[in-house]
């Protein structure tokens, strides 16, 4: 008898350490949780951007595709790169900012592959020129729950451009939706043209633009 | 003395209190036509934006948080609504930037071009860096008129470091070694760190994109610039355009660059303008 009521003693003695150990557990937790966002997001934009830019360089300066027969090949690689770097859709939506809801379902899909193309055909080559040029990545900054701008700054000849990437986080990548250059945000100034042209013309109109700009006309 | 942010704020405000009213009365003057354009696009904006999510909601089946992140866009559109300058002046603006256009595509670019053969990068650089040298007293005094104490030191410690290691200014001596680096402080800069806005976009034929405001700031500065001193007048303004040469020999293809990527490149340069003095002002 006296054992089997020390079991149970030990037995309520036991669910209660269980309770304060759950307790513990649970405060450990909550402060787990707590911290866990930001030692999860700390870095990682600034890590994400800056894996691709150096892939982007050591396909620059990879030995074996050096002279323009390689070129094409050079061209392919990067831009398979920026399509994991980039999200052109978000770029575009934030470009057109409150115009994008006058488009309809196959305009916006046309805008974004035009509107890649036009940055493709801007950038492209001058990001070809690059050779011994020196990228350094700076810090980030929080913008909000889901942005971030990741600073860096391109150290040529003549001066030391600071580059800004705006990022956004979706389906656990952080994907660059803006580029900041010299203070310039890139889909600001492409807003402030394009809100000029749709403030007398229509979407479509818009679009017949682009395509001649990219000469898909 | 060491100056603490907290510091210079303070210091600022009572510069800012002691200008007194006739300073913000001329910044209002100058500014309150960008605000109303401001304020006419938001309104333009939000009145639209409303109507179509009453439309979506009423229509079709949206998650909450979906709702949530295009409350959470437009919150950021708004953040990052684009700052507009006014254009008064949009029919002359236009004719000068087609001049200016020509001109570097007919004159400047085929003689920045020859004088790049002649010269290596090297000598250009050299001279590039011997001019910038030249004008550190705007460059000192705007730092100083800003109370950015630290940037008025380095360019006072660039200045006497190139002037003699580098050379008579012709080595970036300070800048490759000692890592101290320029501050572009100018004085349309310090009329826009007192809250002077732009008043309007003016395009000038030679000079380039400009305002209002730092027009001012350029004919003020150009006290301080030692080449406009020289006399006669012909040999100053010589030396100013081989200047001119010499820095755009160094930048062959940025306009072009710029002129490939637009949509419109007037209205893309004119925002650059603004959106790159903006962040100036701001540093």
């Amino acid at each position: 008898m006296s054992v089997r009521i020390k079991k149970v003693k030990t037995g309520i003695q036991n669910k209660s350490k269980e309770v304060s150990m759950r307790k513990v557990l649970t405060g450990l937790h909550l402060f787990i949780f707590l911290i866990f966002p930001f030692i999860l997001y700390a870095g990682v934009p600034l890590n994400t951007v800056e894996g691709h830019v150096n892939k982007v360089l050591s396909v620059l300066r990879d030995p074996a595709l050096k002279g323009d027969s390689s070129k094409k090949a050079k061209k392919e690689r990067i831009r398979a790169i920026s399509d994991k770097m980039f999200d052109f859709t978000e770029l575009s939506k934030r470009t057109l900012g409150t115009n994008w809801k006058n488009f309809n379902p196959d305009q916006q899909k046309e805008f974004v592959v035009l509107y890649k193309d036009i940055l493709e055909g801007a950038y492209m080559d001058r990001i070809m020129t690059y050779k011994d040029e020196k990228i350094i990545f700076h810090k980030e900054n929080v913008l909000s729950d889901d942005t971030a701008e990741v600073q860096s700054s391109i150290i040529t000849k003549t001066a030391e451009t600071p580059i800004n990437y705006r990022v956004i986080l979706k389906d656990g990548e952080w994907r660059v939706y803006d580029v900041v250059i010299e203070g310039v945000s890139l889909i600001k100034n492409y807003r402030t043209q394009f809100r000029e042209i749709l403030a007398n013309k229509s979407p479509e109109e818009l679009l017949k633009i682009l395509r001649k700009k990219v000469g898909k006309a | 003395m060491k100056l603490k942010p907290l510091d210079i704020i303070i210091i600022g405000l009572i510069v800012f209190f002691l200008f007194g009213f006739t300073h913000i009365s001329i910044a209002f003057i100058l500014s309150s036509s960008d605000q109303d354009q401001e304020v006419k696009s938001s309104q333009e904006d939000q009145a639209p934006q409303a109507q179509k999510q009453t439309v979506q909601e009423s229509g079709e089946r949206i998650n909450k948080a979906d709702q949530k992140e295009k409350g959470k866009e437009e919150g950021i559109e708004e953040e990052e609504k684009t700052i507009e300058i006014a254009d008064p002046l949009y029919v002359w603006n236009k004719g000068v930037y087609y001049f200016n256009d020509k001109l570097y595509f007919w004159l400047l670019k085929p003689v920045a071009q020859g004088y790049s053969a002649i010269f290596p990068e090297g000598v250009r650089f050299s001279i590039s860096n011997f001019f910038y040298n030249l004008t550190t007293p705007i460059r000192f005094l705007n730092s100083l008129l800003q109370l950015k104490m630290k940037s008025a030191g380095n360019e006072l410690i660039r200045f006497v470091v190139n002037s003699s290691v580098g050379v008579g200014g012709l080595g970036d001596f300070a800048k490759d070694k000692l890592d101290i680096k320029r501050h572009k402080e100018d004085l349309g800069q310090t009329f826009g760190y007192y809250g002077v806005g732009h008043g309007f976009y003016i395009m000038w034929p030679f000079i380039g994109p400009s305002s209002l405001r730092d027009t001012v700031g350029l004919i003020g500065d150009a006290f301080l610039d030692p080449v406009n001193y020289i006399t006669p007048v012909q040999d100053s303004l010589e030396i100013t355009a081989s200047d001119e040469v010499n820095d755009i020999s160094l930048h062959i293809g940025d306009y072009e660059d710029i002129k490939k990527s637009a949509i419109d490149p007037y209205i893309s340069i004119r925002d650059a303008y603004v959106q790159n003095r903006e962040k100036k002002v701001k540093e």
